[in-house]
């Protein structure tokens, strides 16, 4: 059906509707008050900034309110954060050691949309980057003091093959990616199950995980405050892509890109690779920060070590403003909300879906305020 | 052979009725403009009050309709965040999944929900439950709705141009707010009928990407809910095959078997791409916001 045949036939409605046709008492357009909206052409950065921070506060009050009706007072709440974050260097180690994949986490998903691509199969290509680095460790490739980088490189490409086939079906057929990258986790996390029930299942202890890597097959350790090198590696990721996007030609083209690309096109910036490229880095990083929880928390692969990572992305990405900086800002605070939560979960048993349900409040506090940042409301009499 | 066919058709119905009703409610908010990510968390909501509404003692009928309702009332989040503040249609989309995956589980875990079984909804005919039996009228009911009333005809504007809809005198938002009820009332019911009909029990996973799949489902029938009614009985022939094939013992690796519903969607969304040159069929306004006041 075409647009103007529809708005032909619609005109009558206008009879047809509730209001009378003879003059209406001027009084009720007095009391009828409408929203109009007017799109505002610049926000200042003040401006910008103070909606973020009220609509964080908005969520943090919200989540609060949610925790005293489980039965934590909010003072517990603060109780709990002081304690788990920042009572003793070993706490704050800790919460660092949380962080690092999480930093990773957010990176890989804010590569992927800042270039519009909306990468949601962080969790498939987390699996698929444990999966390649475990074939590296389990079947021995290569020489011992070499074995670690490789498992790394094999992570990378892992994750890399994952996102290509959604990276493919978009570019050539403009196949929608939110759908094939989430649909991609299913598919992997079932082959993920496959390897640990069968052909890799731990010889040991029979558990459906596999053996335990080798030592130099591990992320060793720092000599700080009982952290890995998990930590360097997430800081030193930050600060190239920092860097890549921020400061170097990439990173402006890439902009130029998602921002407009007709005009990046016909100014001569190579879209489609630059595009292309993007989403690969988007899905090596991801294939990373499932090497990274494989070799440097868990020491095997699990059947639930990427469990979380998804939503914890996409928030951190998101919240992050898809910002390596802010990614990492972000990634701290949510390094304390998952620690205090497991925290809370034992001492006040409140269910373990809690941190993920303060997560989605803060994404819908955060999006809604979008529109305050967007529209400017007045409201007037209806005419 | 026979008794291998048989066992299978029988069980296509029940798998196939979740996918239609979740795709037919689909099609009545995105005919509206509204580009509905949030399935699998109206879905979700659907399934939870089913399953809460039969463990409190209410009849199967009662918990279907209090799916419907959990569905509906997702969707005003929803609707409040799309079509009054009109934020992009993806972010709201896939922040209601992560919102109604966590607020689920939260609720099941503390009312003591999971894992407990239920009776469910028993059949009525031809070993066939009641829902099954109602989802052609209802996929019949939608299409009138859509192609013969005044309602559906402004709805349609709404989604293919929604600045002449406007102009003819249709409120745009109200438009879309009651399309999206509608539509997740339908997406509700889905997930209810997958706790009080199918698994009989709450877990986390009972809808397991069904939501994701139903969205491709529209796609694949390019927003006919007739098409949209086929592709569900596809997908429910093929996830029905599962427990035959895992029953006829055949040695086929227990999770891979698992996997043929997520790639036949891939499968089916190549197709689609490939198939439509100019995608006239997508409604022309989906995703796209209605501001008067600004110049398009």
């Amino acid at each position: 059906m075409s647009s103007g045949n529809a708005t032909e036939q619609i005109t009558p409605l206008e009879g047809a509707g509730i209001r009378s046709e003879t003059a209406p008492a001027p009084s009720r357009h007095k009391l009828r008050l409408v929203p109009l909206l007017e799109v505002r052409q610049n926000v200042p950065e003040t401006q910008r900034l103070a909606c973020y921070a009220a609509s964080l506060a908005v969520a943090a009050a919200i989540s609060f309110a949610l925790l005293a009706l489980s039965g934590v007072a909010p003072s517990d709440v603060m109780r709990e954060i002081a304690t788990v974050a920042f009572s003793s260097p070993r706490a704050l180690g800790s919460v660092l050691a949380q962080t690092a994949p999480l930093v990773m986490a957010g990176l890989a998903t804010a590569i992927a949309f800042r270039s519009n691509f909306w990468n949601i199969g962080l969790e498939g290509q987390m699996i698929l980057g444990a999966i390649f680095a475990s074939v590296v460790a389990i079947y021995d490739v290569g020489p011992e003091p070499a074995r670690l980088v490789l498992m790394a490189v094999a992570a990378m490409a892992g994750g890399m093959l994952w996102v290509s086939v959604p990276a493919m079906l978009k570019q050539r057929l403009g196949v929608s990616e939110v759908i094939t990258t989430l649909l991609l986790n299913y598919v992997a996390f079932n082959l993920l199950l496959h390897l640990l029930y069968g052909p890799w299942k731990d010889p040991v202890s029979s558990f459906p995980h596999t053996e335990q890597y080798e030592a130099f097959e591990r992320l060793p350790l720092l000599g700080w405050l009982n952290l890995t090198w998990t930590l360097p590696l997430a800081a030193l990721l930050a600060g190239l892509l920092w860097w890549l996007l921020s400061y170097s030609r990439i990173g402006y083209l890439l902009d130029m890109t998602s921002s407009n690309r007709e005009m990046a096109r016909a100014v001569g910036v190579p879209v489609a690779g630059l595009t292309v490229a993007a989403i690969l880095a988007s899905g090596a990083v991801g294939g990373l920060t499932g090497f990274s929880i494989a070799a440097g928390v868990e020491f095997r692969m699990t059947q639930d070590f990427f469990a979380g990572y998804l939503f914890s992305g996409v928030l951190i990405a998101f919240l992050g403003r898809n910002h390596p900086a802010g990614v990492v800002i972000v990634a701290f605070f949510m390094a304390i909300l998952l620690l205090v939560g497991q925290s809370l979960q034992i001492f006040f048993q409140v269910p373990s879906a809690l941190v993920q349900l303060v997560q989605a409040i803060f994404i819908i506090c955060v999006a809604a305020s979008e529109f305050f940042l967007t529209y400017r409301m007045h409201w007037r009499a209806a005419t | 052979m026979t008794e291998f066919l048989f066992n299978w058709l029988v069980n296509v119905p029940a798998f196939a009725v979740p996918f239609a009703l979740a795709a037919l409610g689909l099609i009545l908010s995105e005919r509206a403009g509204v580009l509905n990510l949030g399935a699998e968390g109206f879905m979700l909501a659907g399934a939870l009050a089913g399953i809460g509404v039969t463990i409190n003692g209410g009849p199967p009928l009662a918990a279907l309709a209090g799916a419907m309702l959990a569905g509906m009332a997702m969707g005003l989040v929803f609707a409040f965040l799309t079509a009054s503040l009109r934020i992009n249609h993806v972010i709201a989309g896939l922040a209601l999944v992560f919102f109604a995956d966590a607020l689920t589980r939260y609720i099941a875990s503390y009312a003591g929900w999971t894992n407990q079984a239920i009776k469910g909804l028993e059949p009525i005919f031809l070993g066939q439950d009641l829902v099954v039996w109602a989802t052609p009228l209802i996929c019949l009911g939608c299409v009138l709705l859509l192609n013969r009333t005044r309602f559906g005809l402004a709805l349609r504007a709404v989604g293919e141009n929604p600045a002449a809809a406007d102009a003819a005198g249709i409120d745009v938002t109200t438009m879309r707010i009651l399309a999206i009820l509608l539509g997740t009332a339908l997406i509700g019911l889905a997930g209810g009928y997958l706790t009080v009909a199918v698994s009989k029990i709450w877990t986390g996973s009972v809808v397991g990407g069904r939501g994701w799949i139903a969205i491709a489902l529209v796609i694949f029938a390019r927003w006919h809910p007739w098409r949209a009614v086929l592709g569900a009985i596809l997908f429910g022939c093929i996830e029905a095959l599962i427990p035959r094939i895992a029953a006829t013992g055949a040695d086929v690796p227990r999770y891979f078997l698992q996997m043929p519903p997520y790639l036949a969607t891939l499968a089916v969304m190549i197709w689609s791409a490939t198939r439509s040159s100019g995608g006239g069929a997508q409604p022309a306004a989906l995703g796209l916001h209605h501001i008067r006041e600004d110049r398009d």
